[in-house]
């Protein structure tokens, strides 16, 4: 599986994908203490309020599903024999938006928008491990 | 009262290659070709040409100056579409202030692509795709639009067979174009039991990457008055970018921002249009922009469609020449072919799926994927001048 697509780590968003390899999950929080909200996916400044200023922080790890679709046809060969799976947006409570798979297939697709869901850390390559998320 | 946005500009030809499913033209020559059927149709020459604009996916490291050395153009006037499939009408806006100001007498506006469909999986190299969606096997643009398609369907109850009567009238009109690369009904039984790519999305939800290029002229009141070709004026146009902000799923790319402006610079409403000409990359942003530009309220593009018939022939035509999940999606010339389709059917060049009389109507744009959506949304109004 080393062939999947890696992401490009540079001296922004380092961080985040060196937390991911630890399993941890870290994203950056604004410093402002007026907005002093979360932001993903890495940015160079914060996006609600455009101050440079931010910090890496924990967040809870918690969501919600706001879409999900059944992927059969993948964009890169190195996940044909996983096909099919579940690709879903995930609405963090802090709020931003974060793209994931879910860790296993759900018993129904009825209620699956809306639902809770828990970050859960998924082998990838052997430089990457990523957040998945599973139903809570 | 119409303010005249874009007065001082005509829109005087447009060209189209045929969309076929590969080529062994290099992109330069498509670019090429699109634009001479398009000089050619205003009854113009390429030394005529001072103004150029191009939007190419798969051009680098050409870039509209290389083209214009390469075509032996010499530009006072020269435009790179940067906003995907928004990018025509972008163009054409810009062209249009351009020669109002002076600094363009004639410009040509192509857009042209030689995609297959590994060029269209492997294309997105933008961080939003390539770092933070790629990873987890995303499924590229197909599970981009699933994801909107299917909180569509949740928050508005539409069903795949509202999607299904949609692409089935946008065949019937790629029927009637010899340029489109689908040459075979599509029933509701073919739409329904085609195989699954992204669900909600099956295979004829999506558009086929295809090879071909698009291309109009617009050229000043001085020029266009000494031609004896068909003129089309732009009424109105608009373009709106990551809106909102910070909301993905808002199913809206923002048409709804400018719509009021955009029919008052044209002196009429969504009422008027003798045709549409949606940017149809995926049904449900086709369904986003009937709603967005006041057709419909939100949630409501499926009763319209249901309850017109959007053939060429009937009360609500859409896409006339099929559109780009009939006639083909060339990459970057999904942002010119509504604009072609608009012109030559005002122009009353349509041939087999004109629409009778047809005086104005509207054409979207959108595009630029990056993360969760496209951020870039354009639109204007064309009439027959």
């Amino acid at each position: 599986m080393s062939d999947k697509p890696n992401p490009r780590v540079n001296a922004i968003n380092r961080p985040f994908w060196e937390a991911c390899n630890r399993d941890e999950f870290l994203l950056q929080r604004c410093k402002v203490p007026e907005c002093g909200r979360f932001v993903y996916f890495p940015r160079v400044c914060c996006p609600y309020c455009g101050s440079g200023d931010l910090e890496w922080a924990p967040p809870s790890g918690l969501g919600r599903i706001v879409s999900f679709t059944r992927i059969h046809r993948p964009q890169h060969p190195s996940f044909f024999d996983e096909a099919p799976y579940y690709f879903i947006a995930v609405e963090l409570a802090e709020g931003p938006l974060i793209y994931s798979r879910l860790d296993r297939d759900p018993e129904s697709e009825d209620g699956l928008i809306g639902s809770a869901v828990g970050v859960v850390f998924a082998d990838h390559t052997p430089k990457q491990r990523l957040p998945f998320f599973r139903l809570v | 009262m119409p303010s005249g946005a874009y007065d001082g500009a005509y829109i005087v030809g447009a060209g189209q290659t045929p969309y076929e499913k590969s080529t062994e033209k290099p992109v330069q020559r498509l670019i090429w070709e699109a634009s001479d059927l398009a000089l050619a149709s205003a009854g113009l020459g390429w030394r005529d040409v001072d103004g150029l604009g191009v939007t190419c996916f798969t051009l680098a490291p050409d870039n509209v100056t290389t083209m214009a050395e390469h075509m032996g153009l010499e530009c006072r006037w020269l435009s790179q579409g940067l906003y995907g499939g928004a990018s025509g009408i972008i163009g054409m806006m810009e062209a249009a202030r351009a020669i109002r100001s002076d600094d363009a007498e004639v410009a040509v506006i192509v857009a042209a692509d030689a995609f297959d469909v590994s060029s269209h999986m492997s294309m997105s190299r933008n961080p939003g795709q390539h770092d933070y969606m790629g990873p987890w096997g995303y499924g590229a643009a197909n599970g981009v639009f699933a994801l909107h398609t299917r909180l569509y369907m949740e928050r508005y109850g539409a069903t795949r067979e509202d999607f299904g009567r949609f692409c089935i009238a946008l065949r019937e009109n790629a029927l009637l174009n010899p340029n489109a690369l689908f040459d075979m009904p599509l029933t509701m039984e073919d739409y329904l039991s085609a195989r699954p790519i992204a669900e909600p999305i099956h295979l004829f939800d999506c558009v086929h990457p295809c090879c071909g290029a698009d291309a109009v002229v617009l050229a000043s009141e001085a020029v266009a008055a000494r031609l004896d070709a068909p003129k089309v004026q732009m009424l109105g146009g608009g373009a709106i970018h990551n809106y909102p902000a910070h909301d993905i799923y808002a199913l809206s790319a923002g048409w709804e921002t400018y719509r009021d402006r955009m029919f008052g610079q044209a002196d009429c409403g969504p009422g008027d249009m003798d045709f549409v000409q949606l940017y149809d990359d995926y049904p449900v942003m086709s369904f986003i922009q009937l709603e967005g530009l006041g057709f419909a309220e939100k949630g409501g593009a499926p009763a319209l469609i249901g309850e017109n018939d959007c053939t060429v022939r009937g009360t609500l035509p859409i896409n006339t020449g099929g559109g780009q999940l009939s006639a083909g999606q060339a990459g970057a010339s999904g942002g010119m072919i509504g604009v072609y389709e608009a012109v030559a059917q005002l122009r009353g060049e349509a041939g087999a799926r004109q629409v009778k009389g047809c005086e104005r109507g509207v054409v979207t744009g959108y595009g630029a994927v990056s993360y969760g959506r496209g951020p870039s949304a354009s639109a204007c109004i064309l009439a027959r001048a």
